[in-house]
């Protein structure tokens, strides 16, 4: 009796142990990944950072103070950055999520002529990298003179195919009955549309959110074509075109790159399980 | 009544139509255009028919077969580490009974930070004097340490290998969401059958497991090569249009913004760009013949 309460006893031991053992190797890991960040804020907050780093790195300076963060926010309109960051987010999400569930919508439940030859023609633009159109598009912007403006940033991502196709998906997996029984009682497409497959994919639009918000938010290559006047540069562009030329001053520097990021970082922590998730579901079906 | 036999109607063409038009506008006509004027030459103020001359001056000058190299070496070289070391740690994680989710974001956080941030953040890191990297090495009396962004030679320690270890740092929380997912994805009989059978633990890793994770995997190298060919963000904070130190670090579409952007030449810029293109066709084509014979070949063998 005693001899097998100890088997079990040890192999919970055991467990514990191995348990401990996982735990610590991805301890180090995690470390590891959050020793560049730590590193960047404890110089931030350094003044003799501006003058001479340490030839041994400190993660906190002995002479704490905010000083580099009140000179980077003179330096640079960081604030302007981010008003224009979350107007460039916010436009071009809620119109791409309309674009993307609306025509799922139409490619999921709509009989139409050509409404193969439509979903091909959306699905095609996938092959396309954005690079290969970019200088085209740039001159396009430019015509129509919306080049220099945050709509540059907004309206050439208001409809993707990755969208449409997921949002198809989505919506496929709604009951027809629900559909035809509001259909019945005379509600139009648009009606149906909006009052009852919107309120059902809420799922799928906050995983798109998710990517979309991601994918405006880093993006570089085309705000760095479009756009030139300070006044209109988002976070990333800010930090890519003047981030580094202070690089003298490193603390100011890493205190304007704690701007750039903490933010960012802080609302992930609230909001880390839908954004995990949401970027996991492509992943998954792959 | 025809509306209740279920949704036909010219109603649908108003849900397609604008989005079908924002597409043709924005993807559909640049993407000819580039198509078009890279079989164009600018002459004097007039734009010329070439033919292929952009191409073959492209092919013979060399530059960009450098960027091509570039991007290829630091892409494989990306895909090389972050894959191994993913599976590793999402295996490790999934082993874990309780709190994997502090450490799931601990390890995410990074992909959080756009390109231009990290860049930013490893430029310091990798500085040789008092960077986060050498002045650890220095805390163990290591002497004589690798000059990283600054030493452009191919090796361990120069730049390419400073910007493959950011990115690995960068992409890892990814790769590792993806490979747990696919491991949270295997049916437990598959492994409560084989451990029946009395098969050791590695055997089950390799017949099962890893068999397992295909999809995953074709899934990770179609996204990291797509991001590997149009990585861009981190390199031109570091290094410029011109990629320094001496051309290192300049992949395709930085050669790309700088030929059309910098040298101002928009016809030769849009021979790359189609280029670029029927690269990533390639790739994409490869990946889909992959997931292809998977399912060819495993309908044969239930045959």
């Amino acid at each position: 009796m005693s001899g097998v309460g100890w088997v079990r006893r040890s192999r919970k031991r055991s467990r514990f142990v191995s348990q401990l053992a996982i735990y610590a190797a991805l301890s180090v890991g995690a470390l590891v990944m959050l020793l560049p960040f730590a590193w960047m804020i404890g110089t931030s907050l350094s003044r003799q950072a501006d003058i001479a780093m340490p030839r041994l790195p400190r993660l906190w300076p002995p002479d704490p103070s905010f000083f580099n963060y009140t000179i980077a926010l003179n330096n640079l309109p960081l604030l302007r950055y981010y008003t224009n960051s979350l107007i460039v987010v916010g436009g071009s999400t809620v119109g791409y999520l309309f674009f993307s569930s609306l025509t799922g919508y139409a490619f999921a439940k709509g009989r139409f002529r050509g409404k193969q030859f439509f979903f091909v023609a959306f699905l095609a633009t996938l092959l396309i990298p954005f690079e290969t159109r970019m200088i085209p598009l740039y001159l396009l912007m430019k015509d129509i003179h919306l080049d220099n403006t945050l709509l540059a940033l907004i309206v050439p991502f208001l409809v993707g195919g990755f969208g449409t196709f997921l949002m198809r998906q989505y919506i496929s997996t709604i009951p027809d009955d629900l559909i035809q029984a509001a259909r019945v009682d005379g509600a139009n497409e648009f009606l149906i549309y909006w009052r009852i497959v919107l309120p059902l994919c809420v799922p799928a639009l906050a995983a798109l959110a998710v990517l979309n918000i991601l994918w405006r938010w880093n993006d570089v290559l085309w705000p760095l074509l479009v756009i030139s006047d300070p006044h209109k540069y988002t976070v990333t562009l800010g930090l890519a075109n003047e981030g580094k030329s202070q690089g003298i001053y490193t603390g100011v520097a890493l205190a304007t790159a704690t701007i750039a990021i903490m933010p960012v970082l802080v609302a992930f922590l609230f909001l880390q399980r839908r954004i995990i998730s949401g970027i996991t579901i492509g992943g998954v079906k792959g | 009544m025809r509306r209740a036999a279920g949704g036909s109607g010219l109603i649908w063409y108003a849900f397609v139509g604008p989005a079908f038009l924002l597409l043709l506008l924005f993807v559909g006509y640049p993407t000819f255009e580039t198509f078009k004027q890279s079989f164009y030459q600018q002459v004097g103020t007039k734009q010329k028919f070439a033919g292929v001359t952009e191409y073959s001056q492209l092919v013979h000058g060399g530059d960009l077969s450098h960027a091509l190299w570039n991007t290829a070496l630091l892409g494989c070289a990306y895909l090389v580490i972050v894959i191994p070391l993913a599976v590793v740690l999402a295996s490790l994680l999934n082993k874990l009974r309780r709190g994997a989710t502090p450490l799931k974001v601990i390890y995410f956080m990074p992909q959080l930070t756009s390109s231009v941030a990290v860049a930013i953040i490893f430029n310091y890191v990798f500085e040789p004097d008092w960077g986060l990297l050498n002045g650890t090495l220095h805390r163990f009396h290591i002497a004589s340490t690798p000059l990283w962004l600054a030493d452009p030679r191919l090796g361990f320690t120069g730049s390419r290998a400073a910007v493959t270890i950011l990115a690995v740092w960068a992409g890892l929380g990814y790769f590792m969401l993806i490979v747990l997912a696919g491991l949270q994805s295997i049916p437990i009989d598959l492994y409560e059958a084989s451990a029946m059978d009395g098969a050791s633990s590695f055997l089950i890793w390799r017949s099962i497991t890893l068999p397992s994770l295909r999809p995953t995997f074709i899934f990770l190298i179609l996204t990291g090569a797509f991001d590997a060919m149009s990585r861009f963000g981190d390199l031109w904070t570091l290094g410029g249009p011109g990629g320094s130190p001496a051309g290192s670090l300049q992949s395709v579409v930085v050669y790309l913004f700088q030929t059309g952007f910098v040298s101002n030449d928009l016809n030769r810029a849009a021979a790359i760009a189609v280029i670029l293109f029927c690269l990533m066709l390639i790739v994409t084509f490869a990946s889909f013949k992959a997931v292809l014979s998977r399912e060819f070949g495993f309908r044969r063998k239930t045959k």
